[in-house]
């Protein structure tokens, strides 16, 4: 299967007390149709905006982003 | 619905109203003789339709002011581009069909401007539709 860029940030969002799409879109710059359409792999986000992600959840950029098979990290 | 998408279905079905009305108007001057003046009747729909944006936008605007005041992000950027980018083409074609109306027999160039203004109105409606299909793909 063609490999695509998956996120963790549903689950990042769930280990730090169930952040909302719309506290993490107020971080990060971006309206929260944005947050979901990342956290769905709709939508690829700028290098900024990644950075800015993981940025607030305090991990390395690879831990919330990563360039592998849809089926990998499903969270 | 987000705000930006409810922004564009109200200037979709406004100009979509517009276009309609403005089209029976022509079809009637045109094929059945109404003797009206075309740009009286066009500048009143245009003004009906300037307020008629207003109003709406003001009232979702309330309704969601915090998404209002909220600038747009770099996925709202990037979908009006697209939209922009489609909207252009079909202008550019619409453009050159319509010079192409003044080779038309008995044709003049008021056709052909109102072939334009039609050209007009299907690349700005291309221009919406594209945005709330992208805005709906997102969803």
């Amino acid at each position: 299967m063609a490999k695509t860029i998956v996120n963790n940030i549903r689950r990042l969002r769930f280990d730090r007390k169930e952040m909302t799409q719309q506290e993490l879109a107020d971080k990060i710059g971006v309206t929260r149709q944005t947050v979901n359409a990342i956290e769905l792999s709709k939508y690829s986000p700028s290098l900024e905006v990644a950075f800015k992600i993981a940025d607030v959840f305090g991990v390395p950029l690879d831990q919330v982003f990563q360039y592998a098979s849809p089926t990998r990290n499903k969270s | 619905m987000s705000f930006r998408e409810k922004s564009a279905w109200i200037s979709f079905v406004l100009i979509f109203i517009f276009g309609a009305l403005w089209l029976r108007n022509l079809i009637r001057v045109e094929f059945y003789g109404l003797r009206q003046d075309p740009m009286k009747f066009f500048f009143a729909i245009l003004l009906a339709l300037i307020v008629a944006e207003i109003s709406l936008h003001i009232a979702l605007a309330i309704q969601s002011p915090r998404d209002a005041r909220t600038p747009k992000d770099e996925r709202e950027k990037l979908i009006d581009l697209k939209a922009s980018r489609i909207a252009f083409y079909v202008l550019m074609i619409g453009a050159w069909l319509s010079l192409g109306t003044l080779h038309l027999p008995g044709s003049n160039r008021l056709m052909m401007a109102q072939a334009l203004m039609g050209s007009i109105l299907i690349a700005v409606l291309t221009r919406f539709a594209t945005q709330i299909g992208l805005y709906r793909r997102d969803a």
